[in-house]
């Protein structure tokens, strides 16, 4: 580490899954056709902000609603499953497996829209 | 007072973190094996890593002790503490991997193109993991302390020189599986205690935390008041005292049984007062939320509900932004293999988080039901650490008790290694511009300095 700034590259470790391949391998491709190379790249942005956004949006609202409905009607508050207080449950543990949900979801569908963005530039 | 088992507990989770340490001192040479554990950090192993790391004590110790102060909305905390990872897994996780830096202040530098960048990331880095790192070493102090019975400086030394060991010994190479481990004994040394408390709980009618009633004492029970403290009571109340109370600016009231009337009581430090059951008297000052407040969903702030939604949604955006901008945190994404292991690593540890924030609540509330004495005594702040003794009798308590210990000792061991390494790795790679040799010595001087 002489150099304080040395080439910049990327360090990626074995191993590898087959047939996947490296995230970006059309890379050269993307910066030599211009008129294409700017479709595809947004395609592949569109794609990922809609999947973020189908992932974030919902994690907001199951947050976002429960406090709004205790401030809007305060007997939320009070309301008992057994013996155990509602806003245990929901705080202490209900509102985690759809978090924890969206997150796994959200893994699987971005790992598609990188495959099928590799898919496309393999084809053109 | 020293409690043997829970001093050999603490031990125990210190001579597991060293030898993690050690396993790492063989295989760690490069500076990617020390800032980076060589990017080939599985994603299981990864995500355990940062939750052992994540969960400090603060963080259930805290919010345990804030639910049974403010009440239940105070596990808005914990829910922000693990959503912060769902806004990290899309917004961050994939590229912050991908772009390839070794630390975080690499990574401002080269996204921006802008060395004097880099420089202002360091001092940020250093900055926010000094303020975090601080008050571990005096957290671990007063908590060992209180547990364990030994004097404040052998917490803070232990600690600092455990972690200051395990790092420059091996880096991030060695404290990945340390923190990893240190993970699981979190979630077993609190799950025990909190499944065994549940069943021995007293459990009282439904609905005894409704209405308008503070807390309430089921059963006769004897209050130790460690320090000197002013209780207020309501109504008459006979009591057997084994100490010192005076009325303020009274005549002091010795032991045995006595008769106290309502108003201002001053306690002593060290005395132990058996209160029938009943409502418990309030600390002066830190008044006890009532039933329907306490089982409200709303942020209360000093124990009163200012604009309690709006606080709500405060507290809710900036845990949710907050695990965002914690850079020792961040620079374990850079020990996956690719951007993909990072998204699957983050997936898991929203798994894991969830798991283990479901115990802070059940804390919070067993001590809201069972222990009202810790209202009375201003001793709320210790609940998670109290409660064995409180509720399980003999050995079963002592056990329960250095469990809780063990995990205790555990998360301030995790999160000031985390703090360190992100911390030395700053220091020697982006100050110094040097390697293995570097680090180490950041490592064994920024240890020694906050020690």
């Amino acid at each position: 580490m002489a150099d304080p700034r040395p080439a910049r590259q990327v360090v990626t470790a074995a191993p590898r899954r087959t047939g996947a391949g490296a995230a970006w391998p059309g890379r050269d491709d993307l910066y030599r056709r211009d008129e294409a190379a700017g479709l595809l790249l947004r395609s592949l942005l569109r794609a990922q902000l809609g999947v973020t956004m189908s992932v974030l949006v919902p994690a907001v609202v199951v947050i976002a609603l429960y406090p709004l409905a205790a401030g809007a009607f305060p007997v939320v508050a009070t309301w008992h499953v057994g013996p155990v207080p509602l806003t245990l449950l929901v705080l202490g543990g209900g509102v985690y497996p759809p978090l924890v949900g969206l997150g796994f979801w959200y893994v699987r569908r971005a790992r598609r829209v990188e495959d099928r963005f590799t898919e496309l530039l393999g084809e053109s | 007072m020293i409690h043997p088992i829970a001093v050999g507990a603490v031990v125990a989770v210190a001579v597991v973190t060293l030898a993690a340490g050690a396993r790492g001192l063989r295989v760690a040479r490069t500076p990617a094996d020390f800032l980076v554990a060589t990017r080939a950090v599985p994603p299981a192993l990864n995500a355990s890593a940062i939750s052992g790391e994540y969960l400090s004590a603060a963080s259930f110790l805290g919010i345990a002790a804030l639910v049974m102060v403010d009440g239940l909305g105070a596990l808005w905390y914990a829910v922000g503490y693990l959503a912060g990872y769902l806004v990290l897994l899309t917004l961050v996780a994939a590229p912050l991997r991908r772009f390839g830096a070794y630390t975080i202040p690499d990574f401002a530098e080269g996204r921006l193109d802008s060395p004097a960048l880099r420089r202002v990331a360091t001092f940020m880095v250093l900055v926010i993991c000094g303020f975090y790192v601080l008050p571990q070493l005096t957290g671990a102090g007063l908590t060992m302390q209180a547990v364990l019975g030994t004097p404040g400086w052998v917490g803070v030394t232990a600690l600092g020189s455990v972690v200051t060991l395990a790092i420059a010994s091996g880096g991030m190479k060695s404290i990945t599986l340390a923190q990893a481990v240190q993970y699981w004994i979190k979630l077993v040394a609190l799950l025990v205690p909190a499944v065994v408390l549940l069943s021995l709980a007293h459990r009282p009618p439904v609905g005894a935390i409704e209405g308008r009633a503070g807390p309430v004492f089921a059963r006769t029970t004897t209050v130790r008041f460690p320090g000197p403290e002013t209780i207020v009571v309501a109504r008459p109340v006979t009591v057997r005292i084994s100490g010192v109370l005076l009325r303020s600016g009274g005549a002091p009231v010795g032991d045995g049984p006595r008769r106290l009337t309502a108003g201002a009581w001053e306690v002593r430090a060290g005395t132990s007062v058996a209160f029938p059951a009943g409502p418990a008297p309030e600390v002066r000052g830190a008044h006890a939320v009532s039933g329907s407040a306490w089982t409200s969903p709303l942020v209360l702030t000093d124990g009163r509900p200012i604009h309690p939604l709006a606080a709500t949604y405060g507290v809710i955006i900036a845990t949710f932004l907050g695990a965002l901008g914690l850079p020792h945190i961040l620079v374990r994404f850079y020990t996956n293999v690719d951007g993909r292991a990072a998204r699957r690593t983050t997936a898991f540890v929203l798994l894991l988080l969830s798991c283990f924030y479901v115990l802070p609540g059940i804390f919070g509330w067993l001590g809201r039901l069972d222990a009202p004495g810790l209202y009375t005594s201003g001793q709320t702040q210790s609940v998670v650490l109290a409660l064995p003794a409180l509720q399980a009798q003999g050995l079963t308590g002592s056990l329960l008790g250095a469990l809780t210990a063990a995990g205790a000792f555990a998360a301030f061991l995790s999160t000031t290694s985390g703090l360190l390494i992100a911390m030395a790795g700053a220091l020697s790679h982006d100050i110094l511009h040097r390697g293995p040799v570097a680090f180490r010595l950041s490592a064994l001087g920024l240890g020694l300095a906050a020690t």
